[in-house]
């Protein structure tokens, strides 16, 4: 989908943000609609379709993080992006716990915003035809029912659960997943906070994986949020 | 106490005086009447009773004597004459003086029993009255001298010292002397208790179960040990109840002056970051749509740069001033050094003023339980700060090694000589070396962060300085035995 069509919903209380991002993402060929709290936005999200949505985390009102959760189950395939202000990981993973699909923190460059945009919107849509059992990103390649994946065409022996993380990563590519989360679809629900355990496994899928273990380019770290694999528009050079 | 025994003895002689006047006027009554001596006798028998119920046995006793004395004189053949000639009357007169001295005895005994009881139902409603008043001390008020005068008015007591240990306070009520203060002190300092009941003066110690926190002397009435005991208990137990009010207090407004700060410092973040946004949004808008010149997209360039450049520096100002605020509550878990390292020189690489890094590690296993991000934040800290006062493009040297179960990172810069007095003071909030202040910009709190991040991982952070050798900032850290996770299920 070219971003011509994409209608994107712009959330923020600031008259001022609203009105930079209209101009600048308007101008840039993206249909813009603005609410400036929780609940227009989530009667827009009632009656109107979006390609995605951008939402402050500080809202008046029922707040950024219920009015995430309220659009969420409006609208489960719609990409909502956090804007977050602080540094603080705790916001962030309460945003994505509440469904949002990314985030990013103020203030962003446009460039940056609109390459999350378009990663969550094509995301949702390969969301929507259901993920293929083959998953490809870069030189990598994941085929699900056979267990198998190929890095540049040679087989990588992965053990299981090195095997069952990947692909919770790899099916959720561009987008970060917590700490908590990861630890829970692939270990079960009594695990969550075992942060080490994860390290030590991406540890061991990025000596497989990746050129140089040290210098990540599929297996992103999320400072103290989770991780990510990348899809390749934001790994690699940008289009 | 010479002088209350002899108020006693005169007293005692006064009754006694009043008792034989009554039984001299009766027996004269009855001398006139002509009563026989058995009659006289009930008669007399009455008024010692009388005597014994109001002024008490010993004036009875007295009466009594005085009474065989009229009885012989008056009714005992031959009258008018303390001779007795018939037997039979000195057996009358000393059942007489028996049955006196026993019935005078009996209810004195009675008399005595019932006064205890009045005192002690009047002890119990004082003693009452005391605890229900010191449960309602007014909290806006200090509790000392409340719970002072309470006693003095609800006791009855003329003077009330109290001392209390935690501020070292006297507490007085009523006329209360130097001396009694005095003796306040030395009772808690000797943790004895005394009573002088000759001058009506009680020391009690404070006590909450063991623990003395305090002692308080009353003087003027006469008190029982239990009372004074029950007193004591009740004080020490106000004592502490107001201190945990107090102490309650405090934690409350601590926690009411955190929140305020933590509100106060994000709306700060607001307010600079929603301006921030506006103008990056802009500038970066301008450079996507790809139609500016040569020279504006240059000026935009500048802007963006610089605004970039505020946001970093007023990310790091409010979360310098977050830590700074706070105790630092760590949220622990185990880090490895090595990729802690890698993470941190990604992250500050644009800061570093073009100095290359070079890290060394000895070992590349080396783990610490802590806190990620601060520990990320201090060593970032140095490691900029190495940056912004190394001389030309040396290089930053990082070095990592274990010593005595700890794990000290170093990080060394050439040149920027610090003099041993400022070696301590730059780890001090908000001070800047005089030499230093117009070199490189800089809050003056990171460095005392690093301080606090240091104790609060029970580590150290200091500096070690040489003109020609350079400057070297240590951070050391408990270590831990670096253990990897294979063994989970897989």
């Amino acid at each position: 989908m070219s971003p011509l069509q994409s209608k994107v919903l712009v959330v923020d209380d600031e008259f001022s943000i609203r009105r930079a991002l209209h101009t600048t993402l308007s101008t840039l060929g993206f249909d813009i609609e603005e609410a400036s709290g929780g609940e227009q936005a989530v009667s827009l999200v009632r009656t109107e379709r979006y390609d995605a949505a951008l939402l402050d985390i500080n809202l008046p009102g029922m707040g950024g993080i219920e009015t995430c959760r309220a659009m969420r189950r409006l609208s489960p395939q719609l990409p909502i992006l956090m804007l977050t202000i602080r540094e603080d990981a705790d916001d962030k993973i309460e945003a994505l716990d509440a469904g949002a699909d990314d985030y990013i923190t103020k203030p962003f460059h446009v460039g940056e915003l609109m390459a999350r945009v378009r990663a969550a919107v094509r995301r949702s849509q390969i969301t929507r035809d259901d993920i293929d059992s083959v998953i490809v990103i870069g030189s990598i390649t994941l085929d699900r029912d056979r267990r198998l994946v190929q890095k540049a065409g040679n087989i990588v022996h992965l053990t299981p659960k090195e095997f069952d993380l990947l692909y919770c990563l790899m099916s959720h590519a561009g987008r970060p997943l917590t700490h908590a989360r990861l630890l829970t679809s692939v270990w079960g629900s009594e695990y969550g906070t075992e942060v080490e355990y994860l390290r030590t496994f991406v540890r061991q899928l990025r000596k497989k994986l990746e050129d140089d273990a040290s210098k990540p380019e599929y297996l992103l770290t999320d400072s103290y949020i989770g991780y990510r694999f990348s899809d390749v528009t934001q790994a690699g050079p940008r289009s | 106490m010479a002088l209350t025994r002899i108020r006693r003895t005169i007293r005692l002689v006064l009754g006694a005086a009043l008792g034989s006047a009554v039984a001299l006027l009766v027996s004269y009554c009855a001398f006139r009447l002509h009563f026989n001596l058995s009659t006289a006798g009930f008669v007399e028998l009455l008024i010692v009773v009388l005597t014994a119920l109001k002024l008490g046995f010993w004036e009875a006793t007295g009466s009594s004597l005085v009474a065989v004395a009229y009885l012989d004189y008056f009714f005992a053949p031959p009258i008018l004459s303390f001779h007795v000639s018939d037997p039979q009357n000195w057996v009358a007169l000393a059942s007489f003086e028996l049955t006196a001295l026993i019935v005078s005895r009996l209810s004195a005994q009675v008399q005595n029993q019932t006064e205890q009881a009045i005192l002690q139902r009047c002890n119990t409603a004082k003693l009452y009255e005391l605890s229900r008043s010191i449960l309602v001390l007014k909290r806006q008020e200090p509790p000392g001298p409340q719970i002072a005068s309470l006693i003095r008015k609800n006791i009855g007591v003329d003077a009330v010292a109290i001392f209390d240990s935690a501020f070292a306070g006297m507490y007085t009520a009523g006329g209360c002397t130097r001396e009694d203060e005095e003796l306040a002190r030395s009772a808690y300092f000797r943790n004895t208790n005394h009573d002088e009941p000759g001058s009506h003066r009680w020391q009690r110690v404070l006590r909450l179960g063991s623990k003395p926190i305090g002692a308080m002397v009353i003087s003027g009435i006469d008190l029982t040990p239990p009372i004074i005991d029950t007193v004591a208990s009740l004080v020490a137990t106000a004592i502490e109840r107001a201190r945990s009010f107090d102490k309650e207090s405090r934690a409350e407004a601590a926690r009411q002056a955190e929140q305020l700060r933590s509100t106060v410092l994000d709306a700060l973040a607001h307010a600079f970051k929603t301006p921030l946004t506006v103008i990056l949004t802009c500038t970066s808008g301008l450079f996507e749509m790809k139609t500016l010149s040569l020279a504006q997209a240059e000026l935009i360039e500048l802007i963006d740069q610089h605004s970039i450049r505020l946001n970093a520096l007023t990310t790091h100002l409010l979360r310098m001033a977050k830590l700074d605020s706070t105790d630092i509550q760590l949220r622990r878990e185990q880090v490895a050094i090595p990729e802690l390292i890698g993470a941190i020189l990604d992250g500050c690489s644009g800061q570093l003023f073009g100095h290359s890094v070079q890290v060394r590690l000895a070992d590349r296993d080396l783990a610490v339980s802590g806190d990620r991000q601060l520990l990320a934040m201090t060593i970032t800290e140095l490691i900029v700060n190495a940056a912004k006062y190394s001389s030309g493009d040396s290089p930053i040297v990082l070095f990592v090694q274990e010593q005595d179960n700890r794990v000290v990172i170093s990080v060394h810069n050439e040149g920027s000589f610090i003099d041993g007095e400022d070696r301590e003071l730059i780890f001090e909030r908000f001070y800047r070396s005089p030499a230093s202040k117009h070199r490189a910009s800089g809050s003056g709190i990171g460095l005392s962060i690093a301080k606090k991040t240091a104790q609060a991982h029970q580590g150290n952070v200091w500096v070690n300085s040489e003109r020609e050798a350079g400057t070297t900032f240590f951070f050391a850290l408990p270590a831990i035995v670096r253990r990897e996770h294979e063994s989970i299920a897989e």
